[in-house]
């Protein structure tokens, strides 16, 4: 199959599994025939979800324009703004999040809103791929001249396939839906090609028990302004 | 006792409600089948595109083994089967995420685990 209509499909396939949730939960309201609070919160949730999706992808279009400004970003903010958008998502997949921060780096160069982006996509894929009652765990460190932010999950360990893309640095299209179902393929699609942009090193590493995905960002050599 | 496996946590809790009965809910097939060592449900719900070994890859090993072979299966799936027969894999029905409704899952149950 053509490679552009194959990635089309995934998008299709993945835009559309939220849809499908929310059909769900909003018959069951019909079901119970009473509308509760956990259902509303998973709806907002896999609503919110399906934005954040369509929004990455339309912000493919604009990486070709080069409309993303690199500046010195504070990526200790950045990942405390995304973890607590996703502590709900953690919470009703009944999974936890460990965060680690040891850099001493404070300001990585990058664009806010890409840098964004490729945490949540990590994020996101080690919601759908850890097992029940793991956490995942995000670490933010220095790594010779580099700030490298890594999300490790315990479930199963990332097909060869897609490995090898990451190892490469970058995904040519979204994976197959044969190859990898779920939310992941579109996800480390859209994080590998913001990563890209922003000149980061992105990649997985396999483990037995799970997989890590990382990225590094160069340090900002800019003084701290902002006082973080 | 019914078996839902979907390794989308919200949907398998949406079909788990519709079946009205106690249900085990399972993110992927190896656990399902891990579980199958210990007790055998009345049925089974089971998406296709799984994470890690997918719903045939599981209905392959279902059918190979004598008293899991007779497990009831309806696919729930996004994936169109085209109304292809597969009761040779034990499948009795086939529901479609996009358009199922909660009585159409307790037909099943009805039916299968009455």
């Amino acid at each position: 199959m053509d490679v552009e209509v194959d990635g089309i499909l995934v998008a299709a396939h993945e835009l559309k599994a939220p849809l499908a949730v929310l059909r769900q939960l909003a018959l069951s309201f019909d079901d119970m025939n009473q509308p509760n609070e956990r259902i509303r919160t998973q709806m907002i949730n896999v609503s919110e979800r399906a934005i954040k999706q369509v929004n990455d992808l339309t912000k493919l279009k604009r990486l070709d324009d080069g409309l993303f400004e690199m500046e010195p970003v504070a990526v200790r903010a950045v990942c405390d703004d995304v973890t607590r958008e996703l502590q709900n998502l953690f919470s009703a997949s009944r999974k936890n999040l460990e965060i680690k921060y040891t850099n001493r780096s404070r300001l990585v160069v990058a664009n806010r809103e890409l840098l964004r982006s490729v945490i949540y996509n990590f994020l996101l894929n080690a919601i759908h791929y850890s097992d029940m009652e793991t956490k995942s765990v995000l670490t933010v460190k220095d790594d010779k001249g580099k700030v490298r932010i890594d999300i490790r999950d315990f479930g199963p360990a990332l097909p060869i396939d897609i490995w090898k893309e990451m190892k490469r640095g970058w995904i040519k299209k979204p994976t197959s839906i044969a190859m990898r179902p779920g939310s992941s393929g579109l996800g480390l699609y859209i994080a590998s090609k913001f990563s890209r942009y922003m000149h980061a090193e992105v990649g997985a590493v396999r483990h037995r028990d799970g997989t890590s995905f990382y990225v590094e960002l160069p340090v900002s050599k800019q003084a701290s302004l902002f006082g973080v | 006792m019914i078996f839902v496996i979907d390794d989308d946590e919200i949907m398998a809790e949406c079909i788990s409600k519709a079946t009205n009965k106690k249900t085990r809910i399972f993110g992927d097939a190896i656990e399902a089948m891990k579980a199958l060592d210990d007790e055998l449900p009345e049925m089974i719900f089971l998406d296709i595109l799984l994470t890690g070994p997918d719903g045939f890859t599981f209905l392959n090993e279902l059918i190979s083994y004598s008293d899991t072979a007779k497990i009831p299966i309806v696919i729930v799936s996004s994936l169109d089967f085209g109304g292809k027969d597969l009761s040779v894999y034990g499948v009795v029905g086939v529901l479609n995420k996009d358009d199922m409704t909660p009585q159409e899952i307790r037909r099943y149950v009805d039916k299968y685990a009455g």
